[in-house]
């Protein structure tokens, strides 16, 4: 009975940040459709909205800003869940999406690509396999027989990191001269390669639907493995859909911009700070904030110096390094 | 029926006149151009192209040699030559554009690059409609050809024309010129750190070539492999000829001195060239090779 009125009121308790953080996200993708190379007066931008308004506004706001604004929402929601689902299921405050070493795989296999002179959406492709690839070697070593814990999880994960690390500098220095600029985007992570936003926004709400029901269980997990066993959840099985699950999300998103760094290991904490570590509140908050600081970042990266465009990754680094060290010096 | 006959011819006027007004304009040709390109497309305008954006500094240079100079309404960072063209707005890198400029100066033709440009950027306007031609030029023969395409395509054919054939023609005096020259065995230095220079393929290698020149690592697999300089060593050049970046005074060739036993560092054939020269497949790489002959000459004169 207790018990139930205390998760009443921590659920209407949690209601009102996720309204603020919806709130910023339609600001976020309202600035994504507004701001530009080119300028678009305000009512004119209603007026494409609306279904009205000039050709070329309608191409710049339709086809340009608005697939580019929700793909970097998708694709920084993918990396902020994964990134907290990663933090609980290593325990380690340090744990982001490519703790494991996924960017690495999808990297190595996306230079492939590109080196082979690949199509853009073969790039892609290759870079989800190599996701996969990476995933199911560090499950396979790592699963083994013997002792399993999330440190032997973790080793594994950094020491194939450091490996494909290793393959990525090696296809840097050998590759043309022409095709290094493309390379280097990819990996530093870029928005201008995103093509259809549908893909990572639907694995988004997907995932959110999985982890949701799972909200009160991980939060005896966050607690530790041996205080989760005593209270009766199957460890290990849950363990194991969490790292499968956080790397499919990575590769979704690292498959749409390249490894785009920063979001899935700092929005997670951020919220932690300001909203305590409820991961009932934290993974829907995770979503909404990761897309919030893509989106924005993004919009910064292609207006900062236009006509120059920068790289995405850049911008989120600039942005929350910043912000993340204002909360942690305000919350000791 | 008849109503709705009478309300067509009554719409179809109007529309006559207009295009009837189009065809009398002075100085628009309105004729269908078509031209192939390096990608192997078929490339057609229902009229030469009035407002080009160009995706790499070579395809600005290229556009203004054939006659299309002041159609160029955008080019990328670096478009430095002729100097008109440092004022034309720019659309980004030309290795990342800034699509939503491109599209604000709403051209009627955009040049890529092939091969430098991202190719996700370039397809995605294919996509929105902008007719695109896809630029690779290698060589001397690319370079005219380039130029008479770009005629055709902007509506300068003449301009492109006498431009394509008087440099076919110096190309061929230059190479009669040194047909018989003695072989002289050269290090192109494309970069210090890490040390690169250009295989076989290249048309720097082939400008060298042209003058009696001969690339030491003409044999190389990619087009500008990077190498050790034991490799320069083991070969021994007479000449080493670099662009540097672009600065005379470049410590690049001093630091050749430090291995005396090159016979290239005996006889002091330690030469720079002005790399735009030679590092553009544009017509001013004529130049670039008569720079690269004379140096060639300098060297055969050391002997």
């Amino acid at each position: 009975m207790a018990d139930a009125s205390a998760d009443r009121v921590s659920r209407t308790r949690g209601l009102r940040p996720l309204a603020w953080l919806a709130l910023a996200a339609l600001l976020a993708l309202a600035i994504a459709l507004a701001l530009g190379s080119v300028g678009i007066a305000p009512d004119e931008l209603v007026a494409v909205l609306l279904g009205g308004g000039d050709a070329l506004y309608q191409t710049l706001v339709l086809e340009l800003r608005l697939p580019r604004a929700l793909a970097a929402f998708g694709t920084g929601a993918l990396l902020a869940l994964a990134g907290a689902l990663m933090q609980i299921l290593l325990r380690n405050p340090l744990a982001d999406p490519y703790v494991l070493g996924l960017s690495g795989g999808a990297s190595v296999a996306a230079l492939l690509a590109m080196l082979a002179g690949a199509s853009m959406a073969l790039v892609s492709g290759a870079a989800f396999v190599g996701a996969l690839v990476s995933i199911l070697i560090v499950f396979g070593l790592a699963h083994g027989t013997g002792s399993w814990t999330p440190t032997r999880l973790l080793l594994t994960g950094v020491v194939m990191a450091a490996g494909w690390g290793a393959l990525i500098s090696f296809l840097l220095a050998v590759s043309p001269v022409e095709r290094l600029p493309g390379m280097l985007y990819w990996l530093m992570g870029d928005m201008a390669y995103a093509g259809s936003p549908w893909p990572v926004l639907g694995v988004a709400i997907a995932s959110l639907l999985v982890v949701m029901p799972l909200g009160r269980t991980l939060n005896v997990l966050a607690r530790g493995g041996l205080q989760a066993a005593a209270l009766g959840v199957a460890v290990r099985p849950l363990e194991w859909t969490l790292f499968l699950l956080a790397s499919l999300l990575t590769a979704v998103a690292v498959t749409t911009a390249g490894s785009v760094g920063f979001v899935g290991l700092m929005v997670p904490h951020m919220l932690r700070l300001r909203l305590g570590n409820d991961q009932r509140l934290i993974l829907p908050a995770s979503l909404l904030a990761g897309g919030t600081l893509l989106t924005l970042a993004d919009t910064l990266a292609r207006t900062l110096i236009a006509p120059q465009q920068l790289p995405v990754g850049v911008i989120t680094a600039l942005l929350g390094v910043p912000s993340f060290l204002y909360l942690l010096s305000r919350s000791r | 029926m008849r109503k709705n006959a009478r309300l067509a011819s009554m719409a179809a006027l109007p529309l006559t006149l207009i295009i009837g007004l189009g065809a009398c304009l002075p100085g628009v040709a309105r004729a269908k151009v078509c031209v192939g390109d390096d990608a192997g497309h078929e490339l057609c305008l229902e009229a030469p192209a009035q407002r080009i954006v160009a995706l790499s500094p070579s395809v600005t240079e290229l556009l203004f040699a054939a006659g299309a100079g002041e159609r160029v309404v955008g080019v990328v960072n670096f478009s430095d030559f002729p100097a008109a063209a440092r004022s034309i707005p720019q659309v980004g890198g030309y290795d990342r554009l800034d699509l939503e400029a491109l599209l604000a100066l709403e051209p009627d033709l955009v040049v890529a690059w092939q091969g430098g440009n991202p190719r996700e950027q370039v397809e995605r306007l294919s996509r929105l409609g902008l007719p695109v031609y896809y630029s690779d030029v290698e060589d001397f023969a690319g370079i005219a050809e380039t130029l008479e395409r770009f005629g055709t395509l902007a509506g300068t054919p003449e301009v492109a024309a006498s431009a394509a054939a008087s440099l076919r023609e110096d190309v061929a005096t230059l190479r009669a010129r040194y047909a018989g020259a003695d072989p002289v065995p050269v290090f192109y230095q494309v970069w210090e750190q890490p040390l690169m220079t250009i295989n076989g393929e290249h048309w720097i290698s082939r400008s060298l070539e042209l003058c009696g020149g001969v690339n030491l690592f003409a044999d190389a697999s990619t087009l500008a492999p990077r190498i050790g300089v034991e490799s320069v060593l083991a070969r021994d050049p007479e000449a080493i000829i670099t662009g540097g970046m672009g600065d005379p005074n470049s410590t690049w060739l001093e630091a050749w001195g430090d291995f005396p036993q090159l016979t290239a560092v005996q006889r002091d054939n330690l030469f720079f060239v002005d790399p735009d020269l030679v590092q553009r497949a544009t017509p001013r790489l004529l130049d670039g090779t008569r720079a690269l002959c004379d140096r060639l000459e300098v060297a055969r004169g050391r002997r």
